[in-house]
């Protein structure tokens, strides 16, 4: 029995440095490139915590036993705390993954980015499908000019199912990205947040679609919310192209997450249906939108220097055409789209989060407060034995943390899982993102929102419980 | 205040809730004095107790007097005899685009009020959303916002149709002006949010007029603000139709306003417009319909706000009844004695349980009461009707008397569900084994 005991001691104090050192590990790992540098920090990281483990198991030893008996003494108090500290870590995390999210898309890369080239003034912007070629090539004149390695055009064909407007909402509206289906796995943002089996269907669907351009995908959620199937054929009744009534045959459904509110079809047939069939059936007379059918082109260049040849090149090529265009980067424009949300966002941030982060610290203050007030003679007891203020005081503030590490570590594995395996995402549209996954790292957010705050919570607790006087405690009793 | 269906459950179950309390404490004989004393005396357990009333509480306000903001706007805009007709199919002004040459029979209806100079109450009207960079931007921030341009055929007239006068000291647009350094800028009118707003770019309050300001390829200068809060046409700038859509690319209309004599006339006038008028085919509704259309993000973030709220309560009533169950466990002894002076089982249940409820008032109402401070607070954000478009708008939070009933009525709820289970815990003791 004492072998299992001591094994279980073990594993736990080899678990606890390893959370420890894996907080920081996951926080941190993600900004280092190097491969070298990043087997160094794992390695340091491992030899760190199995120093700690090896070090000062025997006090461990002796404090986690402790803290777990006090836990384990009033089950019911423990698991209420440990249940409304999960509650509050869950908020916190869906609220933290929506603003780091927008976060990411908004800060300046300085490899890799995208930029996306607009009209000038207007929103939506539309320009003429004839500046898509110049465009792709980043405005390059002279042999020396820089080119994008990729790019991806988008054309917003938007209408409903239904041909009377004044019954037309959200059930039955759908809003189709116009693009070359094959720059879906390209270009498209959030591409490795799918599985590889995922990818593979999305390159059959592109395949088709390149075949039959009628093919179209659409979005999981957005399928749910028409009532349609993959294999259902569909008119959509157009409100920005007027007169251009489209027929669609659904071949697939885009999976949960970023792309589920989503529709993808072949530029192609827009372009067709604009330029050839409809002067062929209005007398010769071209569409008010012929010239205005170029929403958006995505650039992909390697780095920043390249942007702002290709920014200057692609906003020269235009000076003088009408639309001129301008070129940013996409953490910009995203960034403009998301002004309109700027209070709000700023009361999740700096509102909403401190107040739920205080909450759980009253929370589990109130629970450390009376464990305290509960056990003075007990406290009084352990400094007649011999344990110091300090002692003591390291006491309660362990129990706080391993409630509050274990129960965000718990709640934070549990929302992940379910938000991102079940759900596809926090549903909350904002702008054009319709869901946001929690990221990976948001694993480490549990452990430390929940130990952080039981931290700030217990302190005063903990500082009375060092503060107990023994010959009051025991005046008392006597 | 006008009387719903959701305002006589929310107050009536609120004062069935109250006078529950009255009656338990005034026919119960619940020794409430004890309970009260007990909270003095164990008072950092009960401030903390009841800072997670107050925390939770509060936060729901603000929240609800945020959508709350955004629902008075959308039901402020909009004026009850006004028609607005789009393009037939358009399910928002930007995507609208109505021909001029032939829509101008829509203005030769006989059921358009005229003012009192015998103009037509008619707003013929180019809606555009351009992008401005910010002036003086800070590196690293936003270097952009998109504002919304709204280009007049007659000024004077759209005023009278949309019921917005300008504050004092400004005047209707024309078409440009003589700027000292000799540049011609555009005349325009702001809407108040969009002068605070753009205010802020040159430190200041407001923009006023004379005030010059940069959009798209020219020089903008402020001829006046309108009386618009409350109002989407808050966050707007109007200017001659014939500039707007030159500029921006859109020549033609986007929108057509009809004033007709009340509300119910506007609705018999939309429905003959996009039954009957197919020159070309348009599509047509009461304003009213149509800002109430854009209520959309309003459900969306009340559904949030809903969600977070109740997540956030649960995680706080098992705060409650975390402090409730240890106030019996250290009140054993003082149960044992109640009960053998005669205190019933049942009036022991009613104290423990009303002590929470006492906290969970204080609490709610403290809350209730620090998350009211947001009340007129302004702040952005987007009304949409979820089918493409949308605005910008500023709006002012509201706390109304719906929110601070439901801000109570939460607080009990919490305080019931937190204190009931300890309070029957406490009820089911023995009077022998406690005193033991």
């Amino acid at each position: 029995m004492d072998i299992v005991k001591s094994l279980l001691m073990w594993t736990f104090a080899l678990c606890l440095a390893g959370a420890a050192v894996a907080v920081p590990l996951i926080m941190g790992l993600p900004y280092v490139d190097d491969l070298f540098t990043r087997l160094l920090i794992i390695g340091v990281a491992v030899a760190v915590a199995v120093l700690l483990v090896v070090a000062f198991h025997q006090a461990l030893f002796f404090h986690i036993r402790f803290v777990l008996k006090s836990l384990l003494r009033n089950l019911l108090r423990s698991s209420l705390t440990a249940a409304a500290t999960m509650l509050l870590v869950f908020v916190v995390t869906c609220v933290w993954t929506v603003l780091w999210f927008l976060h990411a898309v908004t800060s300046e890369k300085s490899k890799d980015l995208k930029a996306i080239v607009t009209e000038k003034w207007q929103i939506p912007s539309q320009m003429p499908f004839s500046y898509g070629n110049t465009l792709a090539d980043g405005g390059a004149r002279q042999p020396g000019d820089a080119k994008p390695q990729d790019s991806m055009n988008w054309q917003f064909y938007g209408g409903s199912l239904i041909q009377d407007a004044a019954q037309r909402n959200r059930e039955n509206i759908v809003f189709f990205f116009g693009m070359d289906p094959k720059k879906f796995l390209t270009m498209m943002d959030g591409i490795d947040e799918f599985t590889q089996s995922e990818i593979d269907q999305i390159k059959k669907y592109a395949d088709e679609m390149v075949k039959d351009k009628r093919k179209v995908v659409i979005g999981v959620e957005r399928l749910k919310a028409l009532h349609k199937q993959v294999g259902d054929k569909i008119k959509v009744y157009s409100f920005n192209y007027k007169d251009v009534d489209l027929e669609f045959e659904i071949i697939g459904a885009l999976p949960k997450g970023r792309y589920a509110l989503s529709a993808v079809m072949n530029c192609q047939y827009l372009n067709d249906a604009v330029n050839e069939d409809y002067p062929r059936t209005h007398s010769g007379k071209k569409h008010e939108m012929a010239e205005k059918s170029l929403n958006l082109v995505w650039l992909r260049v390697p780095d920043t220097k390249t942007y702002e040849k290709v920014a200057g090149q692609v906003e020269t090529a235009f000076a003088n055409s009408t639309p001129s265009v301008k070129c940013e980067t996409a953490s910009s424009g995203v960034a403009s789209f998301l002004d309109a949300y700027r209070d709000l966002l700023w009361g999740m941030e700096w509102i909403f989060s401190p107040i739920a982060l205080v909450s759980m610290a009253v929370v589990i203050a109130t629970a450390i407060s009376i464990s305290v007030r509960e056990r003075r003679t007990e406290m009084a007891i352990l400094k007649v034995l011999g344990f110091g203020p300090w002692r003591i005081m390291t006491l309660v503030l362990g129990e706080a943390l391993l409630l509050g590490a274990l129960s965000g570590m718990i709640s934070v594995g549990l929302t992940y899982l379910i938000v991102n395996v079940y759900i596809g995402g926090i549903p909350f549209p904002i702008a054009f993102f319709p869901a946001f996954r929690i990221p990976i790292y948001a694993l480490a957010w549990g452990p430390m929102i929940g130990a952080g705050t039981a931290l700030v919570g217990s302190i005063v607790p903990a500082l009375s419980a060092r503060a107990v006087k023994v010959s009051e405690v025991f005046s008392k009793v006597a | 205040m006008p009387i719903s269906l959701f305002s006589i459950i929310l107050f009536g179950s609120l004062t069935l809730f109250l006078a529950l309390m009255a009656v338990l404490v005034f026919l119960g004989k619940v020794p409430l004095r004890y309970n009260l004393r007990n909270l003095v005396v164990r008072w950092p357990i009960t401030l903390l107790t009841g800072m997670a009333f107050i925390l939770v509480i509060g936060l729901m306000t603000v929240m609800l007097a945020f959508v709350n903001g955004l629902y008075q706007l959308t039901q402020g805009s909009g004026q009850p005899g006004n028609v607005m007709v789009l393009a037939d199919g358009a399910t928002d002004e930007l995507f609208s685009n109505l021909g001029a040459s032939d829509i101008t029979q829509l203005a030769s209806r006989d059921d358009i009020v005229r003012d009192e100079d015998g103009h037509k109450l008619v707003s013929w009207e180019t809606y555009v959303v351009v992008n401005q960079p910010i002036a003086n931007a800070v590196k690293g921030g936003r270097q952009r916002r998109f504002l919304q341009v709204r280009g007049m055929q007659d000024p004077v007239l759209s005023g009278r149709v949309h019921n917005l006068p300008l504050h004092e000291g400004g005047a209707w647009f024309s078409e440009v002006q003589e700027l000292p350094d000799g540049t011609q800028a555009i005349q325009a009118v702001l809407g108040e949010g969009m002068a605070r707003e753009m205010g802020k770019d040159r430190n200041k309050a407001s923009l006023e007029p004379n005030d010059v300001f940069d959009l798209g390829p020219r020089k903008w200068v402020v001829t006046g603000v309108l009386k618009s809060s409350g109002s989407t046409f808050d966050s707007e700038i109007w200017a001659k139709q014939s500039r707007v859509g030159e500029m921006f690319g859109k020549p033609a209309y986007t929108t057509v306003v009809l004033r007709s004599a009340d509300a119910g006339t506007a609705k018999t006038v939309a429905e003959d417009l996009t039954k009957n008028y197919k020159t070309p085919a348009v599509s047509a509704q009461t304003e009213k319909d149509y800002f109430e259309k854009l209520n959309n993000t309003n459900a969306q973030f009340l559904y949030s706000v809903i969600f977070i709220v109740i997540i956030m309560a649960i995680g706080g009533v098992f705060g409650v009844m975390n402090a409730m169950f240890a106030a019996v466990s250290q009140r054993t002894k003082d149960i044992g004695v109640l009960r053998i002076l005669g205190y019933t089982p049942l009036q022991v249940l009613m104290s423990f349980f009303l002590e929470s409820l006492l906290l969970a008032v204080l609490g709610g109402l403290l809350g209730i009461a620090i998350g009211s401070l947001c009340h007129g607070f302004t702040a952005s954000s987007i009304a949409g009707s979820g089918a493409g478009g949308g605005k910008s708008v500023v709006l002012k939070l509201v706390v109304d008397q719906y929110i601070l009933a439901t801000g109570l009525g939460f607080a009990l709820v919490m305080g019931a569900l937190g204190g009931l289970i300890p309070a029957l815990s406490a009820m089911r003791l023995k009077p022998l084994e406690s005193l033991r």
